[in-house]
Order: structure tokens, then C-alpha cells, then sequence
């Protein structure tokens, strides 16, 4: 120090300080430690194939659209499909629902699979591993060809058989075309037969080849044949020319590219197939459409954005009335009605509804289409496996009561009813398999933690920005066109969208905590592109934590870090 | 990929290993200052916490050269330093005073009312943490009413107002005032850089959070700096001239009740006590709507 405080001829009388700080480790004075942590975001544990849509999100940004593709493709191969169709229960959990309006997660989806339609699923994907073990799946709807996916990626050599001839399950025989292009469906199906799935369509199982030969022939089977049983009304005239199915109508449709039509058509149920069969039928010349359910509009299990469109179609309604006769001669032309008040709520939590006395009444119909709920057609496994409500019934492992024989899909029991549940069980089936071909045995992870809270996020980092509206096109005469209806977001809206994301939970390498920490004590390594927290100096008082905007950094006790 | 939400300088003018208090607000706005004014800047520091802050002789976590001076005289020393390197000829060397609320709004006022009036060519900068921390949270003239300080207790919170620090200084009609917040700190670094091109006197007037003396949390730093702003307790602007007044950042107005719970200085505080705090604040933003309008007017008026 003293030569410092010398005095030169030239200097005057003060004390002149030429030494930094560093010295001065004030990281001892820490009791808490600030750590980067990205956690899960809500919409990744609501979608059930648990998509990481932050992360792809993130890729939007910088218009790495290939990659955002290939972010979401472990979890899902079919983005197209699940981008235009699924019910989106990501999006009921969204954050910024809690804010403004919740992302357009489904719409994100879309726009990134639309604008990979030139390229295939990529090589790096397969384990580049080969086994000998072969797999058999019956049936190649979402579940199936999802299974058969994982199951290649892992290595495994895979059959799937299928009874129509073209596979895809719903997606193909029930889903309407101007839902679901079919060369978008066509594209992601064979974006999975190119890595070596093989389909073989037209085999019936339990027809054209018993199950027993698949057990003989595979080291495993996975049934995943989905629910294609329609229930009757057990109600009298039922046998009457013109009653059939709704399913079996659009399959017959989808598959034929004809189905007879009436002129004046009943559809009977309040869910999707009752939906579609109804905008369908309109298609394919029906006049006049109406859609007949048990109770209200609120208690419609189909997504009120298909009620709209079917209604801006012209599809009328008549709620809380069922039917109780059909009447004609030989062909139907009259649907008996009674009139419905709902009562006590029943398991669904929706109001059972109670038949009013007294109140029948008829209206016309040439046609009816009965759209009231499907089971699995399981003749083909013989009573041989347990079952629970009409389906398969599995164990935490995806496997049924048969030792090596797998389920998933709408033919198991588990979530159901949904292509994204298809595809997310059609995953855990895929890894339990695995599991059990390498080591005779299957433990699956458990249900995912429910995901970064809202109140967690720095609010004082967004502003108010509305969720885009996805452009439609409703066609003037819907007479014979089956024309895509939604017509996704634009590039700009998608963009935007990626900004208004919270990204909750996952870094955004916004710098904020950089930025403010007092003590200049976090720096970005440029090479690995990380934050680091320079410990020696870090006083722990937490800003940094608290001015990350999405809750990627954890705060904790330094006891814990220094034992 | 990087995803900016502020855009500011890189450059790093503060070192490490400081020993203000953990998550202390004045640290963090000396930091964006010094972005602003980059490495040809010499500070003058009065006696406040930022003496301490700096380090002891013969080291300093500035890496800018630093005098530091007597309580009362940060606005003549840095005048003084102005007018040195001035005759060596060094004149891009801009000059900062940096003190306390107290070394400015009470024993240093005559020396800035001074070096104003004589529009002495530097940047005064005042901190305001709203008490004398340094020697243990003593009340001073910018301790806001309703608070409590060692010398103003619970039981006797101070009952005079804050003074309006930015009023007194307008009226000597210097070039160029300023309200910061390190909660904004592109509107601080905006704001800095512009007094860094205006000659003659500038001062700047930044609301520093200070979880000992405010009894908060030290995370809550920027936090509390955000909302002093959005309550219209502190709102965001500039004087030009002495008379032109520009708002820079519309407060929302969010209830001050808000910015006073997150603060055990005002615990003691009843709702009617909170419900005149904000009528005052209600009334100030008012006032200042008023003078922005009369000046804008007066400027049309004048081109
Ligand atoms: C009209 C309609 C519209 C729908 N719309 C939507 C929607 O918009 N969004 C949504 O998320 N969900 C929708 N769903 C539900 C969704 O389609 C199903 O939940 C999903 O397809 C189930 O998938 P899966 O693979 O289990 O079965 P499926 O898709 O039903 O596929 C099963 C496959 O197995 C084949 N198969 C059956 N038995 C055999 C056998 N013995 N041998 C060989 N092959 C066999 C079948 O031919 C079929 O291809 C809709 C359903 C319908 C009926
Ligand atoms: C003439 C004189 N009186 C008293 C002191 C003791 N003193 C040192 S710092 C300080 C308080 C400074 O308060 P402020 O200017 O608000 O800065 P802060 O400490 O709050 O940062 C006091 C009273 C002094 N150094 N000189
Ligand atoms: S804001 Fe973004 S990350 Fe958060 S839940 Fe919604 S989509 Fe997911
Ligand atoms: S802001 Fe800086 S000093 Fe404070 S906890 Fe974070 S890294 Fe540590
Ligand atoms: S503040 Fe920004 S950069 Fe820092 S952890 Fe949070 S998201 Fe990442
Ligand atoms: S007492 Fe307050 S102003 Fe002084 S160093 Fe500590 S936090 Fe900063
Ligand atoms: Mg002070």
C-alpha cells in the first residue's frame, strides 16, 4: 500500500486507489442460492403426448420451422393430423389463458407441420441400433401407427395389420375430409412407413388370420383396434330402411366416395361423429339436417367450435328431446320424440336428463343416422382377455390381462376417445414394449406433476395482445365439397404467437436476470450459449429470480449446496 | 438466440465485489449509468452509502476514476473537476456528481443551487433511497410522509412532505432535469445518453430501492423501483429549459397501496392513511398532466 500513498513532486496531497474489487469475495455472504432450472409448462402436461411446445415455440421465433418440426416429432409424429383435429386440451391449461387469451397451441401446431410438408421424418430419429425382436399390432389408427413409430425408432421390427385398405384408422374412415385433407394424412402416414413400418392392409384379424398366429409369429402384439361397434337405440322401427349408423355412413363415404343420402336427415346424438355425420350428410346433398340430442347445448360433448360451424352450415338443432319409436312403412319417415328436463347431475358431472311425460310429439324423416357412442369390436380375441366397460383391461404397463399382448388406443381401457389420446397411449404402449422385449419387464413413469403455476409468472414483462383468429372458408353451395374448412394462421400471426407465449418455465435467453443483478454476477458463456452464475461474488438477494418474466430459475437454501 | 425483452449497452463500467447491501438499487442504477456514459466519465462522490460502496483505499469497483468528497460538496467538487480538466483541455471527459438524497436534497443544496445558477457543465446524479442509510436510516427532506426512519418513528412517522426535489431545480431553468427508475432501464440509459450531449447543468433524480432502510425484501428491488413508477408515486419524465415537461413512460396506475404493503417502513400505516397517500399521488399526476399539456401548448405556440 505504500507506495501508493508516496508522495511524488508532482502529485497532490490524496490517497489515489488503483486496485479493483475482486478481492473482495462477497459470495460468503450468501444464504440463498439463485440456480437456472427450466421446469414444465403447463400446456406440455395437458397435452397427453406432452409436446414441448415452449421449446418449439422458441424455434418459431427464429423461423427454424424444420426444427420446430423436429421438436415436436419425438412426442408426436403426426402434427399435421393432431395440428388440425385435436380437441387441444393443452390449451384449457395455458397460462395466458389466465392473463388474456390462451396461445393458439393447435393453430402453432398446423402452421409448423403445414410448412414441412416437403420433408420426412428424419433418420436421426431411429436408433441406428437394429433388433431382432419382431412386434405385430392389430389396427393403424393414431394409436397403432404412433406405436409403430416408437417401436421402429427403438429399433424393433414392426408389422401393423389392418382390416381396410388403406391405413389410418378414424382418422381416414371417420374423420371428414374437409377436417382432414387426406394428402396431409397421406403424407404423415407414409412419413412413418418410410422408416420401415410395414403395413399390411386388407388382413382382418380374427377373419383372415387368427390372433394365435401373431402370438406364434411375434415376440409381441398390440391391439389398438380401436372402437368401431355402434350401439343401437333398442327402440322400436329400429329395423326401418334408412336407419343405420352415422360411423358407418362416413365410412362408407370416406372409403367409397359415395353413401346414400336422404333429403330430410335425423342425426341422433351430441358428439363429434354427430357433428360430422350431420356436415357430411349436408355435402352430400341432404336439404335439410337436423341434429337431435338428449340435453342442452352445454352438455354437447363436442367442441363448441364444430357446433358453430355446423350451424353456420345451416345444420338446425333440436335439444333435450330423444328419440322413442321410428315409424314408416318399410323406409323410415317419421322420428317419435319425447320432450327431456334435466335433472341431478350423474358420473359424467353432466345433468341426467328425464324423460317429460306425456310430451311425444313426431318429426319428418327419409333418414336417420345414429351417432350415440361406439364400443370395440373385440370377437377376434374369442372372451379370452379381461375386460373392463366394454374394453380391454390393462395393468400401470400398458399390457392386457395376456402376458406379451398390449393394448392402447380407443380399444383400451385409459384415456380415450381423442387421436392425441391414441397417440399418446400408442407412445406408452411403444416404450412398454420395449421394456419388456429387452428385460422381461415394464415400469412406465408415472402421471406427469401439474406444470408452472400462473402466479409465478412476471406479468410486468407482457402486455394485453389478442390470440389470433384462424381464417375459415365456408364454401356458398356445400353440395359435393369437402374442402378444407379451417385454413390455419398466417406466418405473421404464428410468429406473434410465439412471442406471446409466457414460455413458462423454460429460458428464453431474455437476459433480464443479467441485466439486473446488483452484483454483476451473471454472465453468458458465449460459446456454450449458458448462463453462469459466478458464485464467488453472488450475494443471494434473489433479484435475478425475481425478474426472470417465466419462472426458469430456482431459488434455494445454501445450506442444501454446502454440505 | 438470445430474445432480448431490454435492449441496453454491454459495456460493464461496475466491477465485483461491491459491498452494498444484497439487492441494493443504487448499485444497479450506477450500472446502467455507466453504460450510458461510457468510459470517459469521472464521478464525484459525496458521503453516503456509495463512499462505502466503492471500496476501500486503495481499491474501487469503478473502473472510471473517482473523487470522493465532503457530505455538502459533491455539486462544487465535480464543478471544480469540470473546470481542471477543462483547462487541461481534456473537454469530452463528462463529469458526474453522485450523491445520496440527503448530500443533495439537504446538506449539499446550496452547492447544487450554486453550480446551477452558474449552469456548471456536469451531471448530477442523485440516488434516493429516501433516508440517510449510510449512518442508519436518519429521515431526511426525501423521506416521503407516512414513513418510518430511526428518527421518525412508528410511533411518530415523519409528518412533513417529500420535497419536490425536481420543482426546486426547475426553477433555477437549468438545460436539462430528469426522473429515473431502474426498473426502466432503457428510459434511464435514454435519458443519461441525452444529458451526456446537453451542455451545461443536468441532473438526474433516480428512486432507489434499499431493502434495509425500506424494510424490504431484496428481491423486491426492482419490483418496488417498477411500481413506484406505475403508483404515479414517482412518475417518469423530463424538464427542459426549466419549463418544458415531457412524460416518458404513461404510469398505469396501479393502487399505491401496492407499492406501501411491500415496505415494513409504512406497516403502520391505516387504510385512511393509504387512501390520503393516494389522493396526494392522484393529485400530483394531475399536475403534472397539466404542465406537460401547458408546455406543449406554449411550444406550438412558439414555432
Ligand atoms: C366421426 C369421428 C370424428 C372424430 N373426430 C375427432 C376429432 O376431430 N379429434 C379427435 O381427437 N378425435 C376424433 N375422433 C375420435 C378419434 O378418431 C379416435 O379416438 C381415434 O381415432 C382412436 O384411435 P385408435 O387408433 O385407437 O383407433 P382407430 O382410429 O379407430 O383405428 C383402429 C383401426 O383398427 C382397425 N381394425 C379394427 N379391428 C381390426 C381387426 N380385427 N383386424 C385388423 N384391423 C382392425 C380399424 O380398421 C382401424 O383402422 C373422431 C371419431 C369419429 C368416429
Ligand atoms: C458533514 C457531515 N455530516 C455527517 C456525516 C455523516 N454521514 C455520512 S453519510 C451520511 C448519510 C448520507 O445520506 P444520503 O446522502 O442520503 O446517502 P445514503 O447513505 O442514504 O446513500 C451521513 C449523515 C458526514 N460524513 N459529513
Ligand atoms: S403461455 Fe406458453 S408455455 Fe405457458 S402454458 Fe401457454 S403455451 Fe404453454
Ligand atoms: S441478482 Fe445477482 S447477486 Fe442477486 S441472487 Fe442473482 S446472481 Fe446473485
Ligand atoms: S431472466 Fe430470461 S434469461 Fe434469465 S433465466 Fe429467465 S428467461 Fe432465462
Ligand atoms: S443501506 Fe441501502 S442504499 Fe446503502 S448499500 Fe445498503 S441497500 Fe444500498
Ligand atoms: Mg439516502
Amino acid at each position: 500500500m505504500s507506495d501508493i500513498m508516496d508522495l511524488k513532486n508532482d502529485q497532490t496531497l490524496m490517497a489515489i486507489s488503483t486496485g479493483d474489487m475482486s478481492w473482495n469475495k462477497t459470495g460468503s455472504w450468501r444464504y440463498m442460492r439463485p440456480l437456472y432450472e427450466n421446469k414444465i409448462p403447463p400446456c406440455t402436461v395437458g397435452c397427453p403426448a406432452h409436446e414441448k411446445i415452449p421449446q418449439y415455440f422458441a424455434l418459431v421465433k427464429e423461423k427454424k420451422y424444420k426444427e420446430a418440426w423436429e421438436t415436436i416429432l419425438p412426442d408426436n409424429p403426426m402434427p399435421g393430423v393432431t395440428g388440425r383435429v385435436c380437441y387441444h386440451p393443452c390449451e384449457n391449461v395455458c397460462n395466458r389463458g389466465e392473463y388474456d387469451e390462451t396461445i393458439a397451441i393447435h393453430n402453432m401446431e398446423r402452421f409448423v407441420a403445414d410448412q414441412n410438408l416437403d420433408n420426412h421424418i428424419p433418420e436421426y430419429l431411429v436408433s441406428k441400433e437394429k433388433r431382432e425382436e419382431k412386434v405385430a399390432i392389430i389396427g393403424s389408427g393414431p394409436a397403432g401407427l404412433s406405436a409403430a413409430y416408437q417401436l421402429v425408432r427403438q429399433g424393433f421390427k414392426v408389422t401393423v395389420f389392418e382390416s381396410a385398405n388403406e391405413a389410418g384408422g378414424m382418422l381416414r374412415i371417420g374423420i371428414p375430409s374437409y377436417r382432414l385433407p387426406r394428402e396431409i394424412l397421406d403424407k404423415e402416414i407414409d412419413d412413418i412407413k418410410r422408416l420401415g413400418v410395414e403395413i399390411r392392409a386388407g388382413i382382418t384379424i380374427g377373419k383372415d388370420l387368427p390372433l394365435s398366429n401373431l402370438q406364434k409369429n411375434f415376440d409381441a402384439v398390440l391391439i389398438a383396434v380401436g372402437a368401431y361397434k355402434s350401439w343401437g337405440m333398442q327402440i322400436p322401427g329400429e329395423e326401418l330402411k334408412g336407419i343405420r349408423s352415422g360411423l358407418d355412413y362416413l365410412k362408407q363415404y370416406n372409403l367409397q366416395e359415395q353413401a346414400t343420402t336422404g333429403k330430410n336427415v335425423v342425426v341422433v346424438g351430441g358428439g363429434n361423429t354427430a357433428i360430422d355425420t350431420a356436415r357430411s350428410a349436408l355435402r352430400m346433398g341432404a336439404e335439410k339436417v337436423t341434429i337431435v340430442y338428449r340435453r342442452s347445448r352445454a352438455e354437447m360433448p363436442a367442441v363448441p367450435e364444430e357446433i358453430e360451424d355446423a350451424k353456420k352450415e345451416g345444420v338446425q338443432f333440436v335439444f333435450l328431446a330423444n328419440p322413442i319409436a321410428f315409424h314408416g312403412n318399410g323406409s323410415v319417415q317419421e322420428v317419435e320424440l319425447i320432450k327431456m328436463e334435466l335433472g341431478e347431475p350423474d358420473k359424467s358431472g353432466r345433468r341426467r336428463p328425464n324423460p317429460v311425460k306425456g310430451s311425444e310429439y313426431r318429426i319428418e324423416a327419409d333418414q336417420v343416422l345414429l351417432a350415440i357412442g361406439e364400443v370395440p369390436d373385440l370377437e377376434f380375441t374369442e372372451g379370452q382377455f379381461k375386460l373392463l366397460h366394454d374394453r380391454l383391461n390393462l395393468d400401470n404397463g400398458q399390457m392386457t390381462s395376456q402376458k406379451g399382448i398390449f393394448a392402447c388406443g380407443d380399444a383400451a381401457n385409459g384415456p380415450i376417445g381423442t387421436v392425441v389420446d391414441a397417440i399418446a397411449t400408442g407412445h406408452r404402449a411403444a416404450t412398454a414394449i420395449g421394456q419388456y422385449l429387452r428385460n422381461g419387464k415394464v415400469a412406465l413413469n408415472g402421471k406427469m406433476e401439474s406444470g408452472v403455476p400462473f402466479d409465478t409468472i412476471n406479468l410486468d414483462y407482457f402486455v394485453n395482445e389478442p390470440r389470433p383468429k384462424e381464417q375459415q372458408h365456408h364454401p356458398e353451395t356445400l353440395k359435393e365439397n369437402f374442402e378444407e374448412v379451417n385454413l390455419g394462421i398466417t406466418i405473421e400471426d404464428a410468429l406473434n404467437e410465439a412471442n406471446r407465449c409466457f414460455s413458462c418455465g423454460t429460458c428464453t435467453y431474455c437476459d433480464n436476470c443479467l441485466i439486473f443483478c446488483p452484483d454483476v454476477a451473471i454472465h453468458l458463456d458465449p460459446v456454450k450459449h449458458e448462463y453462469i452464475i459466478d458464485y464467488d461474488y453472488c450475494k443471494g438477494c434473489g433479484v435475478c429470480v425475481h425478474e426472470c418474466p417465466r419462472n426458469a430459475m430456482a431459488f434455494e437454501e445454501e445450506l442444501k449446496w454446502n454440505k | 438466440m438470445s430474445q432480448q425483452l431490454i435492449d441496453i449497452p454491454e459495456v460493464e463500467l461496475m466491477g465485483k465485489g461491491h459491498v452494498a447491501c444484497p439487492g441494493c438499487g443504487s448499485t444497479v442504477a450506477m450500472r446502467f449509468v455507466l453504460k450510458a456514459l461510457g468510459e470517459e466519465t469521472m464521478a464525484v462522490i459525496p458521503a453516503c452509502c456509495w463512499t462505502i460502496v466503492d471500496g476501500p483505499t486503495p481499491s474501487s469497483v469503478l473502473k472510471i476514476p473517482v473523487m470522493h468528497t465532503a457530505f455538502e460538496t459533491a455539486a462544487s467538487a465535480a464543478s471544480g473537476l469540470k473546470h481542471g480538466l477543462d483547462a487541461r483541455g481534456e473537454k469530452n471527459t463528462t463529469v458526474m456528481a453522485w450523491a445520496g438524497d440527503g448530500g443533495t436534497f439537504d446538506i449539499g443544496f446550496q452547492a447544487i443551487s450554486g453550480a446551477a445558477e452558474r449552469n456548471e457543465d456536469i451531471i448530477y446524479f442523485t440516488y434516493d433511497n429516501e433516508a440517510y442509510m449510510n449512518t442508519g436510516v436518519q429521515r431526511s427532506s426525501a423521506t416521503p410522509e407516512g414513513a418510518w426512519t430511526t428518527t421518525t418513528p412508528t410511533k411518530t412517522p415523519k409528518n412533513k412532505p417529500k420535497k419536490d426535489i425536481v420543482e426546486a431545480l426547475a426553477a433555477h431553468h437549468i438545460p436539462y432535469i430528469a426522473t429515473a427508475s431502474i426498473a426502466f432501464p432503457e428510459d434511464l440509459i435514454a435519458k443519461v445518453k441525452k444529458a451526456k450531449e446537453i451542455r451545461g447543468m443536468k441532473f438526474i433524480h433516480i428512486i432507489s430501492p434499499c431493502p434495509p432502510g425500506w424494510k424490504s425484501l431484496p428481491n423486491d428491488s426492482i419490483r418496488l423501483a417498477r411500481l413506484a413508477v406505475e403508483t404515479k408515486i414517482f412518475p417518469l419524465y423530463e424538464v427542459e429549459d426549466g419549463w418544458k415537461y415531457h412524460i416518458t413512460h404513461e404510469s398505469k396506475g396501479t393502487p399505491v397501496k401496492e407499492y406501501l404493503k411491500a415496505q415494513g417502513r409504512f406497516n403502520h400505516l391505516t387504510d385512511a392513511d393509504i387512501e390520503n397517500i393516494q389522493k396526494t399521488m392522484d393529485r400530483k399526476w394531475k399536475m403534472l398532466k397539466m404542465k406537460e399539456k401547458l408546455s406543449l401548448e406554449e411550444m406550438e405556440v412558439l414555432d
